[in-house]
């Protein structure tokens, strides 16, 4: 069958230095717009885990936060009252008969 | 504007045969919605966050009647012709005067902003008891009032509501079963000539409303269902749904409630992308602190809010 003929119009022989650069430029200029394509999407995605951690973020701020902290607050208070408890029941301490 | 001190008076739950635990049923047609059966899911779903200062006092003059300061300043929101809101900051103050008896209330709260809100509450036998509030304001025309009249039967509830600007409305609830409440309203304003007609149903599981569920829907659009849920004594988590099946809106959100020794915390997320939270925190004896957040994320709408309590 006929040769596949690379390119349009020019004949094979007679210009392979003007056909290899019009093969490269469009292979080369799909490769750019492929590029181009990569990093807008890579962008847009950045952007959006940005802005879905920014709102992940202070969501958590606000409901999850205050809640930790009463939670220590009062795993903290049980402990100094358990502490105040078993103080105040036993008799009064060696220390202060020392010091007193 | 900021609502009362939260009641310290006359719960509106009353119990009386074992079937008849009755829920009061109020709703009523102008600005303030206020709906009694939906009251547990509100309680953490809707907590009176704030923007700004605000200081109440509240002061015991007698055993009976009691004298309220508050302050608040920080912005106000003004809607604007182009569904814009602005803010823009006031303060105000304002003076309030309770007076409890067991067949009578009374409240009264004057602002700076010349307004008067009046309440008040009479038994006049143990069935029938007669409510009214009024609204007072500088502007002509702005001024409300609203006459109720309550029936109290074994296992239902009946009321009768008259309003300035014609407005008239009814409803009526009764336990149908230990756990089930079914109710129905009707009412009319005079000045747009429009009526309707709303139905509502309560289910608890049981006294100590561990699980209510109740829906509510009502002619001029607006189907809400919510269900709350207590896991533990501490903590209740509650959970709503609106539908206005007029405009086509809908909103979902979650709560929760959690009481801790000397404070108390509710926080909720909505499917508008409105995050909220408010912490109440007792700091010693007779001092409260309160802290409001709310963080509306589609419209970067950011309140905070801080306050002080003292009783």
């Amino acid at each position: 069958m006929a040769a596949k003929r690379i390119g349009a119009g020019k004949s094979g022989g007679g210009e392979p230095n003007i056909l290899a650069k019009i093969s490269n430029s469009e292979i080369v200029s799909q490769g750019r717009r492929t590029v181009g394509d990569a990093v807008g999407v890579s962008k847009k995605l950045l952007w959006s885990t940005g802005k879905a951690a920014w709102i992940a973020g202070t969501t958590f701020l606000i409901l999850a936060v205050p809640l930790i902290i009463e939670m220590d607050r009062e795993v903290q208070l049980n402990e100094l009252e358990l502490q105040q408890a078993s103080l105040l029941g036993a008799p009064p301490s060696p220390v202060q008969m020392q010091r007193g | 504007m900021a609502g009362f001190p939260p009641p310290i008076f006359t719960p509106q739950v009353d119990v009386k045969t074992k079937i008849g635990e009755k829920v009061d049923y109020s709703n009523l047609p102008c600005p303030l919605i206020y709906e009694e059966l939906h009251r547990e899911a509100y309680m953490s779903l809707k907590p009176e966050l704030f923007e700004g200062f605000r200081f109440d006092y509240n002061k015991m003059v007698n055993e009976k009647f009691f004298v309220t300061h508050s302050v608040l300043m920080g912005p106000t929101e003004v809607p604007t012709q182009h569904s814009e809101v602005i803010k823009i900051p006031t303060a105000s103050y304002d003076f309030g005067a309770i007076f409890v008896d067991p067949k009578l209330m009374l409240l009264g709260r004057v602002t700076t902003d010349g307004r008067l809100n009046a309440r008040g509450k009479c038994d006049l036998t143990e069935n029938f008891s007669i409510k009214g509030t009024a609204q007072l304001t500088n502007e002509e025309h702005m001024s409300q009032g609203q006459l109720t009249f309550d029936y109290k039967g074994s296992d239902y509830r009946t009321q009768l509501q008259v309003g300035n600007g014609s407005i008239y409305g009814a409803n009526y609830i009764q336990h149908v079963t230990p756990h089930l409440s079914l109710g129905g309203e009707v009412f009319w304003i005079g000045q747009n000539r429009k009526s309707g007609v709303g139905y509502t149903a309560r289910y608890e599981t049981d006294k100590m409303c561990h699980q209510v569920a109740s829906g509510q829907v009502s002619s001029n659009g607006l189907a809400v269902m919510n269900y709350v849920q207590k896991v533990t004594e501490k903590l209740s988590l509650a959970t709503d749904f609106i539908y206005n099946y007029i405009s086509k809106d809908v909103t979902a959100s979650v709560g929760y409630d959690r009481m801790f020794k000397q404070s108390r915390l509710r926080g909720k997320i909505d499917s508008n992308g409105v995050v909220a939270a408010y912490l109440e925190e007792q700091l010693s004896a007779g001092l409260r602190l309160l802290l409001s957040a709310e963080v509306d994320h589609v419209k970067k709408d950011y309140k905070f809010g801080f306050g002080v309590n003292v009783s």
